[in-house]
Order: structure tokens, then C-alpha cells, then sequence
């Protein structure tokens, strides 16, 4: 037999490489079936094909699988916030002093609603506290994608990108802040638990500042012809990415940094504009699978439904109400403030990965949490693409034709 | 018929429409939040008023009428600030320039009203590319034979307005080597062009009504000729420049034109004629191609002069009557630029020699334009 031994054994092994192509060839069908004969969001058909293949399903994409592939999804993460962080604009925060109060008002609200609801439910506040937190972000890249792919523009989508930014950076400060009282909660010592959330929070700032004076003085040096930069973005991005997860520190908050301080630092306009186009595409097709995988339909509970449904509907309200009371000094037209309120129901796929972490670290800790989240998240998963896209829609935001090149 | 019972002006009237660019500040290229600006600047008191055009990332700021040039200036002035202010707080930006170096024409989305809908049905993609922007003079004119008169002398300066207004080099992401390639999108609509021969204001009108009973207008509004006579305002309308990179510069064109108005009409120095039209589309050419640098044939001489050198002789002529309407500054202004040979197309151009991308061309140009500090 020794003569075969050219041929592969069996039961074959699919390598990585094989897995990454069929998931992206899945989803990209999916999106587009989604899209020709549902009308859905592509986003809506990569979740749901996500779902079809993951544990909770069929399994051929199973714990150990989506573990393996956790590298796509940091990339994806990070891309996505980089470019998100670009569209920080701080002068028009300077130009537009309501919008930020805004912003932050949302992130306070919705923190507080879900928050108060959790504790109405008898979750210990550390608990509640966390949830909220994770409840408080908008999907990064849901609103992204959906923006792209209806290549909407105007107010309410820039809105929605900033308040993105804005509540997604709140949501993860906050998660940081909370850690050394986790770690009190498990009887640890007291300094390094309160030395972790610094190290966290400035070591990330300090990653994403130093990546940025690296980046635009390389920028600066290669000049902007020939369309070199968006290779040196794309590295340093990936770089970036690498040191935080080495450093241990937070991949999202060191490149949304990143991304903000390039935006808002690069004084002698070193760096193109950020637009990661066809490579995003690449990543968000993935990153929308393998999240479906993710989900977890299983921490549906009856028990829990009553605080999942407050979860929902307290966050959405929370939102809601920010952004009505405070809109219109900050320049939105009449019946903005709903659809951006809308628009912003995306719940942070990151809050998979947030909770992952938690639980990795705290097992115990982490599976009350889930049970509520993560019910959240499957349903804001799925109707999250589709409340941002009729939102954008209805703006009037949305381009009415197809784009026709490639 | 309203349309042509020409309204007369009273005196040496001048008044200005500007066709602004709204950016995005993230990527610089082209915005579509013209109704959302609108809407706030129709909150604020302004003196003249802020239109929306053919597409939803244009705006057009008109002035009211003016009879000397420098309120004329002070008043762009003022506008131009409410509507930089305005687009700061929606994260817009503004600028001049005739045409976006970069934006893709068929991202544009048409602004949504009844008549711009008609101009997408009837003329398809040449609507889209119709987002140019430029800067138009009206003059006021006593009677329409005098309309009629003027818009035959003023032709023969057509080359001049395109020089000095000049601000378009870059186009779909390319040098166009041109210095306004504005108007060879104009060029496209079969309504383009100039006013027909015609001697006085009843021969125009029975022009008019006759292109009316063929079916190919149906109002004034239909002729994208270069210069027209507009019967509703009583005024003549220069249409050719581009929109310049400063309402400063918008101001001075506005003053050129008045005296070059005031000169002719007071002294009626030449009988109209149709060799001006016979050189026209050369010297237009030459004007949008080399700017300053162009050769134009002088119709009525029949000699080639340097457009450059035209304009300075030109200022010189009109100097009485700039005199009469205070407008000597703003014509000494154009004519250093001449002399100097300093268009907006040069100063785009040297932009991009110095920032290396066409985005920083259009970031630089916003700057300019909103006179911000940074």
C-alpha cells in the first residue's frame, strides 16, 4: 500500500484554507439569496447561513472550529472599528457641540434603562452592570455593511456612524472599568485588580497612538501615488491588531484609536481617505458567518424571556429617548430622530466576543450573563440588519439604483 | 405671453447666481445633503436666497440686485458665511470650482422636484454629468432690444469671463489639461450654444415662438445657450464661467461684467455682427483650453490676440465707466491676475503638485472657500 501513500488518508482533513473559502463562497450565496428573494439584507442571509452550519444546527462548524477560525474575526473587528474610528470627526463635535452631548446622553440612557431592568429582574448589579455595558453598543459592522450596501448617505447615516463610535468606545471603557470588580467579586487582590483596567484602557490608547504616528509618517514617506497606502493601511491595521492581542490588551479600543487619532491628528493630510471596499467585503462575509455560528439559540429560556424581552425593548427605548429629547438641538430634521433610533438597533456582534471573553475568564460568572445577552443578541442579530436598512431607507438615504460597475 | 414681455431694469443692475459643491469631509468627495442644508438655511434671514439644483449635492446661492458691486460682495460674503457655518454643524463641507476633480457621475442622485425630473427623462446621463457648477451674472438691461444688443456684444468677451473664472482643470479623477472643462459638459445638450442672430427683441421673440410650435422648447428655461436675455428679470445672463474658488472672485466677475455692460450700452461703440459668431466656438476653445495663454480671433478686426492681453486692453476701455460705478478695485484685482497669470485652475493645480492627491485639491479648495482658519 506503501505505493498510495501520495493519496490522502481518510476520513480527509479539511485544512483551515479549505474551510475559510467554502465559508465564504456559503455566505455570499446566502447574502445574495437573501437579498434576490427575500428582500432581506445580504448581512441577514451570511447570519443565517452562519446558523445553518453551526453547532446549533448542522455542526459542521462546531466550538473547536470557530475557535480556530477566532483570528478572521479579530481582523474583521478590527478593520471594521479602524475604519469606523476614521469617520470620527472631531471637528464636526467642535462645530456641532449638541451632537456629542448627544451621543454621550444616548450611551447614559441606555445604560441606565437596561441596567434598572436587570435589576428589576434580581440580577446582582455587577451582573446587570456588564449586560448593560454590552447592550449599550450598536453593531459596528451591521450599520457598516448596511450603509455600504444601500450606499446610503446623509445625516441620519453619518449619525448613526458617530453614535456607533461614540457608544461603542463607551461600551467598551465601561466593560474595562467593571473588570477589577469581577476580579474583587472572585476575592483577588486589590491592586492588581485595580491596575488591570488602567493597563487595559491607556495601554490601548498608547498602542493606538503610536501605531498612529507610525502610520502617518510611513504614510508621509510613501507618498500618495499608485495606490500603495491602502497596502501600508491594511498592514499596520493587521500589525496593530497583533501587538494589542499580544499585549493583551483591547483589539477594539486600541484600533478604533487608532483609527480616530489618524483621522483627527494627520494635520499635514499625509493618509488617503480610509475605504477598505473590496477587502471589507471579504471580512464582513466571513465575520457574519461565523457570528451566525456563534449564536446561541440554546439560552432561550422561558425563565429568562421576561428580562431578555425588557432587554430589548429598554434599550431600544433608551436610545429612543436621547436622541428624541436632545436631536433636534443638534440639527436633525423632523422624524430623523426615530429612524436614527432605528437604525441604531444592531446589537454589537462584538458582544459574542465580549462575552466569550468573560466567560473564558470567569466560567461561573459568565454563564448567567449569557443566558440574557446572548438571547439578545440572536434576536437583534437577526432583526438588527433589517431595522437599519428600513430606517436608511426611509431617510430617503439609500441610492435608488444598483451600483452598475464592478 | 409673461415670458417674453421683457421687465425693464432701472439703472446699471447686476446680480449673481453661485452653483456650490457640498463634500463630504471623510472622503471629500461629493455630499448629498442639499435638502437637509436648505432646511437650516431657510431657518436663518439671509438677503438673497439658497436654491437647491439639478443634483442633490449642489447648491445655488443668489444674490438680490445690486447697483454697485462692493454690497454686491458684502452680501455674497454674508451668505457664504451662514451657509459654511450651517454645513459645519451637519458635518458638510463647501467650496467653488466649476466641476469635482474626482466624484463618480453616477453616484449622483437627482434633487427631487418636478423640473429636474423632467431634465433626467428628457436628457438621461447627461443630467448626471450636468453637475458642474457655475457662476452666472445677470445684467440689467432697460427694453429687450437692448437685451438683444448686449448679448451680441458681450459674446465677443465670452473667452474673457472663461479665463478669468476658470476653476475646472480636474475631471472624473483626471487633468483634463484644460483650464475649464466645465463647458464641454454644457456642450453635450442640444439646447447649448449661443442666441441665434437675431436684431431686436421682436425678431427673438418670433424666433422663440417658432422653436416653441416645433415642439423643441417649451420655455425660456430650455436654451443652455452661453449668454441669454432672461425677459422675467429684465437682464441679460453671462453663463459661462465657473463658479471661482472665493465669492471675492465671484464678486469681481460680477463688477467686469457690469462695466463691460455700462460700456457698451452708454456708447454703443460697434454695430452687432455675425463674424463675432463666426469665430465664437475658437475662442471658446481656446479660452477653456489654454485660459490667459489662449489665442482668440477679434471678430471685427480680424486679428489674433493673446486672451490674456485682450482682457488687459479690455479693462483699460471700460476703466470710465468702472469709475462711474465704483468698481475701479475689483477690476484692478482681475487685472493683477491677469498680469500675473494667476487663475483659480493654476491654484488647483499647484495644490495638487504640493498635497500629491485630488482629495487634498478638494479639501484645500473647501478651505479656501469657507475661509476657515485651519
Amino acid at each position: 500500500m506503501s505505493d498510495y501513500q501520495f493519496l490522502p488518508s481518510l476520513p480527509l482533513a479539511f485544512s483551515q484554507l479549505a474551510m475559510i473559502g467554502a465559508l465564504l463562497a456559503l455566505g455570499l450565496l446566502a447574502g445574495e439569496a437573501a437579498r434576490r428573494y427575500f428582500a432581506l439584507p445580504r448581512i441577514t442571509g451570511y447570519v443565517l447561513s452562519g446558523v445553518m452550519l453551526g453547532p446549533e444546527a448542522t455542526g459542521l462548524l462546531d466550538s473547536n472550529a470557530l475557535y480556530d477560525l477566532r483570528l478572521v474575526v479579530d481582523l474583521s473587528i478590527g478593520l471594521v472599528v479602524f475604519e469606523l474610528g476614521f469617520r470620527l470627526n472631531f471637528e464636526w463635535l467642535r462645530r456641532n457641540r449638541w451632537l456629542l452631548a448627544t451621543a454621550i446622553a444616548e450611551c447614559v440612557i441606555t445604560f441606565a434603562a437596561i441596567y434598572g431592568a436587570l435589576i428589576y429582574f434580581d440580577f446582582r448589579p455587577l451582573l446587570a452592570a456588564t449586560a448593560a455595558a454590552i447592550g449599550t453598543a450598536t453593531s459596528p459592522p451591521v450599520v457598516m455593511l448596511v450603509a455600504q450596501e444601500l450606499r446610503a448617505e446623509g445625516q441620519i447615516t453619518e449619525r448613526m456612524l458617530l453614535f456607533t463610535a461614540v457608544n461603542t468606545v463607551f461600551a467598551f471603557v465601561a466593560l474595562t472599568l467593571l473588570l477589577p470588580f469581577r476580579q474583587i467579586e472572585r476575592a483577588a487582590e486589590w491592586e492588581p485588580a485595580l491596575l488591570y483596567p488602567f493597563y487595559v484602557l491607556a495601554g490601548s490608547a498608547v498602542a493606538g497612538y503610536v501605531a498612529c504616528l507610525a502610520l502617518l509618517a510611513l504614510a508621509g514617506w510613501l507618498g500618495k501615488r499608485e495606490g500603495r497606502q491602502p497596502i501600508l493601511l491594511v498592514a499596520m491595521v493587521v500589525m496593530t491588531i497583533g501587538v494589542a492581542h499580544s499585549l493583551k490588551l483591547s483589539v477594539p479600543l486600541a484600533l478604533v484609536a487608532f483609527g480616530m487619532l489618524c483621522r483627527n491628528l494627520d494635520r499635514r493630510h499625509a493618509l488617503l481617505p480610509v475605504r477598505f471596499g473590496e477587502l471589507g467585503q471579504f471580512f464582513f462575509v466571513i465575520f457574519f458567518v461565523l457570528t451566525g455560528a456563534s449564536l446561541e439559540f440554546g439560552a432561550f429560556g422561558v425563565a429568562a424571556a421576561g428580562a431578555v424581552a425588557s432587554f430589548v425593548v429598554l434599550r431600544f427605548l433608551g436610545k429612543g429617548l436621547a436622541i428624541l429629547l436632545l436631536g433636534r438641538l443638534s440639527g436633525i430634521r423632523p422624524g430623523g430622530a426615530g429612524l436614527l433610533t432605528v437604525a441604531l438597533l444592531p446589537m454589537s456582534g462584538l458582544a459574542v466576543v465580549m462575552v466569550r471573553d468573560t466567560v473564558s475568564l470567569y466560567p461561573s460568572f459568565g454563564r448567567e450573563l449569557a443566558a440574557v445577552v446572548l438571547s439578545a443578541v440572536v434576536m437583534l442579530e437577526l432583526l438588527g440588519p433589517l431595522a437599519t436598512q428600513f430606517a436608511l431607507r426611509r431617510a430617503g438615504e439609500a441610492h435608488p439604483e444598483p451600483r452598475t460597475r464592478g | 405671453m409673461a415670458e417674453t414681455s421683457f421687465t425693464a431694469s432701472r439703472g446699471m443692475t447686476v446680480g449673481v447666481e453661485l452653483e456650490l459643491q457640498l463634500v463630504r469631509p471623510h472622503d471629500l468627495d461629493l455630499a448629498r445633503d442639499a435638502d437637509d442644508l436648505l432646511a437650516r438655511l431657510g431657518k436663518r434671514k439671509l438677503p438673497g436666497a439658497v436654491k437647491p439644483e439639478i443634483t442633490e449635492s449642489m447648491i445655488e446661492l443668489n444674490s438680490s440686485v445690486h447697483e454697485r458691486c462692493a454690497p454686491l460682495a458684502d452680501e455674497l460674503d454674508l451668505m457664504r458665511r451662514a451657509v459654511a457655518e450651517e454645513a459645519g454643524v451637519m458635518n458638510l463641507r463647501v467650496c467653488g470650482g466649476g466641476a469635482h476633480p474626482f466624484h463618480d457621475w453616477t453616484d449622483r442622485r437627482i434633487y427631487p422636484n418636478e423640473r429636474f425630473r423632467y431634465i433626467v427623462e428628457r436628457y438621461g446621463y447627461l443630467a448626471k454629468q450636468f453637475t458642474v457648477f457655475g457662476q452666472h451674472i445677470h445684467v440689467g438691461c432697460p427694453d429687450g432690444d437692448a437685451a438683444v444688443y448686449l448679448v451680441h456684444m458681450l459674446t465677443r468677451y465670452v473667452p474673457h469671463f472663461i479665463a478669468l473664472s476658470a476653476s475646472s482643470p480636474y475631471y472624473q479623477g483626471e487633468d483634463t489639461s484644460f483650464q475649464s472643462s466645465r463647458l464641454t459638459a454644457v456642450n453635450a445638450f442640444p439646447l447649448a450654444g449661443h442666441m441665434p442672430f437675431v436684431r431686436d427683441w421682436a425678431e427673438f421673440v418670433e424666433y422663440f415662438e417658432k422653436m416653441r410650435r416645433f415642439g423643441i422648447v417649451a420655455s425660456m428655461k430650455d436654451f443652455y445657450w452661453d449668454i441669454r436675455p432672461k425677459a422675467e428679470y429684465g437682464t441679460v445672463e453671462i453663463r459661462v464661467c465657473d463658479t471661482p474658488l472665493t465669492v471675492e472672485h465671484a464678486g469681481r466677475l460680477a463688477a467686469y461684467a457690469q462695466a463691460l455692460s455700462a460700456y457698451h450700452l452708454a456708447e454703443r461703440p460697434r454695430e452687432a455682427s455675425r463674424a463675432v459668431y463666426l469665430v465664437n466656438s475658437h475662442n471658446r476653445f481656446e479660452a477653456c483650453r489654454y485660459g490667459f495663454k489662449g489665442e482668440l480671433v477679434e471678430p471685427y478686426a480680424g486679428t489674433k490676440k493673446r486672451i490674456g492681453d485682450d482682457i488687459l486692453e479690455t479693462l483699460a476701455l471700460v476703466a470710465p465707466h468702472a469709475r462711474r460705478l465704483d468698481c475701479e478695485a475689483p477690476l484692478a484685482g482681475l487685472g493683477a491676475q491677469v498680469r500675473a497669470e494667476a487663475s483659480d485652475a493654476s491654484w488647483l493645480r499647484a495644490r495638487h503638485a504640493a498635497r500629491g492627491a485630488l482629495a487634498d485639491v478638494v479639501r484645500d479648495a473647501c478651505t479656501k472657500w469657507e475661509k476657515r482658519d485651519i
